[in-house]
């Protein structure tokens, strides 16, 4: 029998040395714990339909050079900093210095509170099931931490923009970790982007600690370049009383990964997790979520849809895992998937693992193309067919698309849509 | 106006209109009646468009044009109007923006400037009061959750708004009450005009107390076996069905 390939060890070499000495540990420590990793293949059942898509060449493995400047011309008003190729560019950054809140960059940690981070750095993530973004904590070479002591108040969203500059070939390691202290606040925007045409690699980790009462937004965007290959993991855990509220937005790429895992670890913890992702062309996007109920009396409201068309792939895969002690635990997950072409390819997975007895527990998934019907009525009142059908597939995540709470963030999801749809729909 | 000339139409390879004739002249108003079967949504989804009906015979001339050869869109866009039996439900479009494009749609066909939003927001509002929908409803998906009458009365306010040359109401009387009925019939009424014409489908005679025809024609087995004027419709409500010799599982309704 063939042996299973593994990670090349070129992986496992990081480029730069200018983090303080724990982090440098640590990235030491997790690179030999991932020495001969096998690589996922199509019977890894949580890679089962995206393994075909992961090209873990050589020519990636190297770290894409920090140009030291933002490349992108990007106009964001209000607090946020710019990772470029995974490195923070501080002259792009802007973001305030609040009594209570801390932003730093990695780099600039002393040996304390490196010391400190590196015992929490993973500590959020199921490490068996995010698999190849395992692979971040061997790599990064620098990282956002963000804390916020008890009740602070961040009063305007945090943009973390994360460029990729891929002029050449290689692999960038955006890190952000985020604690938030008993009843703060703060709205974290992630933005993923890249320019340039070599083929590239992000592999991006963002952890998200909430102690109790802590409420913590966060919006993840995700649109770099068709040579881009994207593998991403967000670990939340939750306190007693806090919300989580994520809003992902994802564009397809020649292969998107986003692992995203929150426990509910706390009575009174609830998150709501809403995802929306197109794909056009051969695209494929692979969203894959875990809700850990661990704790009595939390919720958790899931809402994910899929759009998919042309010859591309979109694949959900969501698991509730109902812990034994956690009853009265309340968990809906709805995942609906549009189909826009016969050529298009959905795959889609509800997992439910219940072990307590009173628990509210709901789950739909469905798949289907526009409706005919729908579209008769719409274009019996004169409105052309592709108009019909634009209105139709809108309305399919109009609703997420408004819940998304930061307004600059749904203008550019919505420019990004309609982009989407101009390519999809080209009849007059 | 409209001019149906020996018209056969089929569904999933099944004949359901079987050699219909049908002359309307602008300002009429003409009512088809018939049991349920007998193929008179059928004749209003192939007047739409709909092309799930295949026609198999037979010409439809719309003012001169021929019908069969445009596309439901163009139809809209030359005057002719659908109201729904069973008006479709669209979560995530809201009844505004699909007012809203429809109208321009129209407004760009004719070569007039598109409505803003705030402009089309003051006459929606207008016409919502018309057939007493709550203009609130505007922000709601199209159709979602409206009671059978809001639908209805929202297919009449679609009506109004879009001006067409000829509206077909296809049992746009099914499911109202009385008040909702009559609220529906004024706005049907307020279309009235010398240059436009009304064909109403219906099985019962009630909405032709509000809505007073020029012509009545029964339609059953797929073909209009008798025509006449408004004292048909009583003669219909009197005698039912059978005494054209048609079979009608709904018999014992048909007065109602």
């Amino acid at each position: 029998m063939k042996p299973a390939p593994t990670l090349s060890s070129a992986f496992l070499t990081p480029t730069g040395q200018s983090l303080p000495q724990p982090l440098l540990d640590l990235r030491a420590q997790r690179g030999t714990a991932l020495t001969d990793m096998p690589l996922p293949t199509r019977k890894t059942e949580n890679w089962k339909y995206s393994s075909r898509y992961l090209q873990l060449t050589e020519a990636l493995a190297g770290t894409l050079p920090a140009a030291g400047k933002s490349g992108s011309a990007l106009a964001v008003s209000g607090y946020h900093v710019v990772f470029h190729n995974g490195i923070m560019v501080p002259e792009a950054s802007d973001y305030p210095d609040v009594d209570g809140i801390e932003i730093k960059r990695f780099a600039d940690l002393d040996d304390d509170e490196a010391r400190e981070l590196a015992e929490r750095l993973d500590n959020t993530l199921d490490a068996e099931a995010v698999q190849l973004a395992r692979l971040n904590s061997a790599r990064f070479e620098d990282g956002l931490l963000i804390r916020l002591a008890p009740n602070a108040v961040l009063d305007q969203p945090l943009f973390v923009i994360s460029e990729t500059d891929a002029h050449c070939s290689g692999s960038a390691y955006p890190r952000i970790y985020l604690d938030a202290g008993r009843h703060s606040q703060i709205t974290v925007v992630e933005e993923y982007i890249s320019h340039g045409d070599e083929p590239a690699m992000v592999n991006a980790v963002t952890e998200f600690t909430l102690a109790d009462g802590a409420q913590v937004t966060n919006v993840r965007l995700s649109a770099e370049g068709e040579n881009v290959q994207h593998i991403g993991a967000t670990g939340v855990r939750q306190g007693a009383h806090s919300r989580f509220d994520s809003h992902c937005v994802g564009f397809g790429g020649p292969m998107r990964r986003h692992d995203l895992q929150v426990r509910l670890e706390q009575s009174g913890a609830n998150c709501r997790l809403n995802g929306v992702v197109v794909t056009q062309g051969k695209q494929h996007y692979d969203n894959h979520t875990v809700i850990e109920h661990v704790a009595p009396h939390c919720e958790s409201e899931e809402t994910y849809r899929n759009i998919a068309a042309d010859q591309s792939h979109a694949v959900f895969n969501g698991r509730i895992h109902i812990h034994q002690d956690a009853q009265k635990s309340n968990a809906n997950m709805s995942n609906k998937n549009l189909l826009l072409s016969t050529g298009a390819e959905i795959d889609t997975k509800p997992e439910l693992e219940i072990y307590a007895d009173d628990v509210k527990c709901a789950h739909g998934a469905t798949i289907g193309q526009l409706d005919e019907t729908s579209i008769f009525y719409l274009v019996s009142r004169g409105i052309d067919r592709r108009n019909a059908r634009t209105l139709l597939t809108m309305a399919f995540i109009n609703e997420l698309i408004s819940q998304i709470p930061v307004e600059s963030v749904r203008a550019t999801a919505q420019a990004r849509l309609n982009h989407f749809i101009d390519q999809t729909f080209t009849e007059a | 106006m409209l001019s149906i000339k020996n018209l056969h139409a089929s569904v999933e390879g099944k004949e359901i209109l079987k050699g219909i004739n049908l002359e309307i002249k602008p300002g009429e108003v003409h009512a088809i009646m018939g049991p349920n079967g007998s193929g008179k949504s059928t004749l209003s989804q192939v007047l739409a468009g709909n092309d799930a009906y295949e026609v198999t015979s037979g010409e439809i001339l719309f003012n001169g044009e021929d019908l069969l050869a445009l596309e439901t869109e163009e139809r809209a866009r030359e005057g002719i109007f659908l109201a729904f039996q069973y008006p479709v439900e669209i979560p995530g479009v809201s009844n505004l923006q699909f007012l809203r494009t429809a109208v321009n749609a129209m407004r760009k066909h004719q070569g007039q400037e598109e409505m803003n939003a705030a402009e089309f927001m003051k006459l929606a509002r207008q016409v919502s009061k018309q057939v007493d929908l709550n203009p609130d409803f505007l922000k709601r998906g199209v159709n979602e959750g409206f009671s059978g009458g809001e639908k209805k009365r929202n297919e009449v306010m679609q009506a109004l708004l879009l001006q067409p040359k000829l509206a077909i109401l296809d049992e746009t009387d099914s499911g109202l009450d009385i008040d909702a009925l009559k609220v529906a019939s004024d706005g049907v009424n307020a279309l009235r005009s010398d240059d436009r014409a009304i064909l109403m489908v219906t099985h019962y005679q009630r909405l032709l107390n509000y809505i007073v025809p020029d012509q009545v024609h029964v339609l059953a087995g797929g073909r209009i076996i008798k025509s006449g004027g408004r004292e048909l419709a009583l003669e219909l409500e009197e005698k039912g069905y059978g005494w054209l010799g048609v079979k009608d599982e709904d018999e014992a309704q048909v007065a109602g």
